[in-house]
């Protein structure tokens, strides 16, 4: 690769003043890793808890997303290198500092544990396609035995997949908006919140919807409370938080923000499924496409907003 | 005081936001008080259901007393507020037209879209047709153009055309209301009951 | 019966409705200086996808070109967020009263196809007719009323004139 030498910090193109490297892919893949951390963690809690005949959208049929989630999320990721070829050099060190090392291990990891997990269901999801070869079926005997084992791995795994997400950002100390301790709490639980969304969409029975609008309204809470942590976390801090707070409260992401992310992302679909919980008949699928909708836009905010964020000089 | 944005109490991007929580209300007002039913909303025409004479006439005068009241008050400035412009022709056409589309489709705009969201499949078709009478005169605009632009009167009021005392204007306005409404209640009893 | 006796007090009593309304009415004056509106937002949407399909074509029509000069987007308006926030807030409502689901309202006497192509007239008639007046029931009659718009308070006798007196060439389908 070749090195390039600045002679001074300032004003290099696409990085100073203003971050210009990051486009749609980041934003796509930071969503779908979370959605898939979510799916993920949700289906390894139901199976350590032993609850996997009652929950069984959970398990099976929405655990089916996590891998096509992180293949589509990766490839996205790699498109937007400008150096694909050299994805392999992020396998060649672990840093336990850089989140960006963290994520590639991580990934590493939790992507061929997805597909596991979904083939160790494969003779009840596909009960008409028979496996050919004996050690396949050996092979997924063997996984379903050890169904357990793989759920205690990918429950830490699919929480620092989840983290990792809004670390990746939040370790950008150049950039203000991003660099707050909050981003990583808050994009797990927005993950997770997508996560529960999904399920509530693909849920075939009553319980399992009720259940997961629960969990759903109590991320969407927690979430809530996040951003607003978030916010008076930049309002109390220097003037360039306050810029970068600006941006999301009166600025150009505006709208984006609090119109689509907070009233129509979190708090309407809030709104409907507590509605839902207490009796009333509501078609589900809106809240939870509302979710969706929500944590996506959520991200595109966060990453588009983040790069313009710079720090005074 | 008010009106908070155009006066730069409120930042200009919060426009949106606050457009989609009065969205929200008004959304909410007109499914709750039953205008997202065309048989409910047709009702007024053939006298078994007097409920958007009712809903649209009390919340004329509402609004109406309200805004007096607060541009007497100091909070608002009647005069920085939008007046719908009069169109004479304009006004009386496209009214007699949408009148017409009233009792055919049995929803207006708004009504309709509040009906879309309970998922009433006319609805749906209403407003597909909306938007088809909106393109067929966006197409032939200059076939409407002297009826659109034509026989202009400025942003006026009833006060500036009538030369009537505003408070009186409420005023009567309102005890016609009332007598509307007592009226209605005595043609409801008398028509066959429709139920829907 | 009773199911359908029942479902006649669902409604709010129609003054409260009115009585909300007419405080929301307020609310946007003092907040926007303007009134409420529906129909804008259709407009801009057939603005939009006339503008999508044949940019050509909406630059050079007198009437398409008042709304896309420039970088100005037709959808970025007021009314466009409005309306989204009717169909949440309806939906909310729909949902408290049980009322969501897909079907077609229409008087038992008739049959589904004739309704909808009737609400499909309806709506075309209505369209037309808000352009020519600049505004439908809410925008230029409601919102014109609250204040004191000559050209709301005509607009608003001329919707209810015209539908009485229509009224009775399309009973059979209502009553």
């Amino acid at each position: 690769m070749q090195e390039e030498l600045f002679t001074s910090g300032r004003n290099i193109p696409n990085i100073d003043p203003s971050l210009e490297i990051w486009h749609w892919p980041i934003s796509v893949y930071l969503f779908l890793g979370g959605l898939a951390a979510g799916l993920l963690l949700f289906a390894a809690v139901v199976t350590i808890l032993g609850k996997d005949k009652d929950y069984p959208t959970t398990v099976k049929y929405a655990s089916m997303l996590p891998p096509v989630a992180l293949s589509l999320g990766l490839m996205a990721l790699v498109y937007d290198l400008t150096h694909p070829l050299y994805t392999w050099q992020l396998y060649t060190t672990i840093r336990l500092e850089s989140p960006m090392s963290w994520g590639a291990w991580v990934l590493l990891v939790t992507t061929p544990l997805s597909f596991l997990w979904v083939f160790s269901y494969y003779s009840e999801l596909f009960p008409k396609w028979n496996l050919k070869f004996d050690f396949l079926k050996k092979f997924e005997q063997f996984l379903k035995k050890n169904r357990k084992n793989m759920a205690y791995a990918l429950v830490p795994l699919s929480i620092i997949l989840g983290v990792y997400t809004g670390i990746l950002l939040s370790a950008f100390n150049a950039r203000p908006l991003w660099n707050n301790a909050i981003l990583g709490p808050l994009f797990l639980t927005s993950g997770l919140s997508t996560g529960a969304a999904t399920i509530i969409l693909l849920a075939k029975s009553a319980k399992e919807r009720h259940l997961f609008s629960k969990i759903d309204l109590a991320l969407i809470i927690i979430e809530l409370g996040l951003i607003v942590h978030m916010i008076m976390g930049m309002y109390a801090g220097s003037e360039v938080q306050l810029d970068a707070m600006n941006l999301l409260i009166g600025g150009e992401f505006t709208l984006m923000f609090f119109g689509f992310v907070v009233i129509l992302g979190l708090i309407v679909p809030g709104i409907l499924e507590a509605l839902e919980i207490k009796g009333y008949k509501i078609p589900v699928a809106v809240p939870a496409i509302l979710i969706l909708i929500g944590g996506l836009i959520f991200r595109f905010v966060m990453v588009e907003a983040g790069q313009i964020t710079r720090y005074l000089y | 005081m008010g009106p908070l944005i155009p006066n730069g109490f409120i930042p200009f991007e919060w426009s949106s936001i606050i457009a989609i929580v009065i969205g929200i209300f008004f959304g909410f007002i007109l499914e709750a008080s039953g205008f997202s039913s065309s048989r409910k909303l047709a009702g007024v025409f053939y006298g078994y259901d007097f409920a958007v004479l009712k809903v649209f006439f009390t919340a004329a005068i509402t609004s109406l007393i309200g805004l007096f009241y607060m541009d007497y008050l100091g909070y608002v400035d009647m005069s920085s507020l939008y007046v719908h412009p009069t169109y004479l022709w304009g006004a009386i056409i496209g009214g007699a037209i949408m009148g017409i589309g009233f009792v055919t489709g049995g929803f207006c705009p708004g009504t309709s879209l509040s009906a879309v969201a309970i998922g009433k499949i006319d609805a749906i078709v209403n407003v597909l047709g909306i938007m088809v009478g909106i393109f067929i005169f966006s197409e032939l605009y200059t076939l409407f153009e002297p009826l659109y632009n034509g026989y202009f009167q400025g942003n006026v009021t009833l006060v500036d055309s009538l030369g009537i005392n505003k408070y009186w204007f409420v005023f009567i306005l309102t005890v016609v209301a009332i007598i509307m409404f007592a009226a209605s209640d005595m043609i409801r009893k008398r028509v066959k009951k429709v139920f829907y | 019966m009773k199911d359908k006796e029942q479902n006649r007090h669902i409604y709010w009593n129609p003054y409260f409705g009115g009585f909300l309304l007419g405080l929301l009415i307020i609310f946007t004056f003092y907040i926007t200086g303007r009134g409420l509106g529906a129909s804008g937002a259709m407009k801009s949407s057939v603005v939009t996808i006339v503008d999508d399909v044949s940019h050509e074509h909406a630059k050079q029509s007198a009437y398409y070109s008042k709304f896309v000069d420039g970088d100005k987007n037709p959808m970025n308006n007021w009314i466009v967020f409005e309306t989204l926030g009717v169909l949440i807030g309806a939906f909310i409502s729909g949902g408290l009263a049980g009322r969501i689901g897909w079907r077609v309202q229409h008087s038992p006497k008739i049959t589904r196809r004739r309704r909808l192509i009737f609400a499909f007239s309806g709506g075309i008639l209505f369209g037309l007719g808000a352009q020519i007046a600049r505004g439908c029931t809410s925008g230029a009659a409601l919102s014109g009323m609250a204040v004191l718009s000559t050209g709301g308070f005509i607009t608003m006798l001329a919707i209810f004139g015209s539908g009485y007196l229509f009224a009775y060439f399309f009973r059979k389908n209502w009553i």
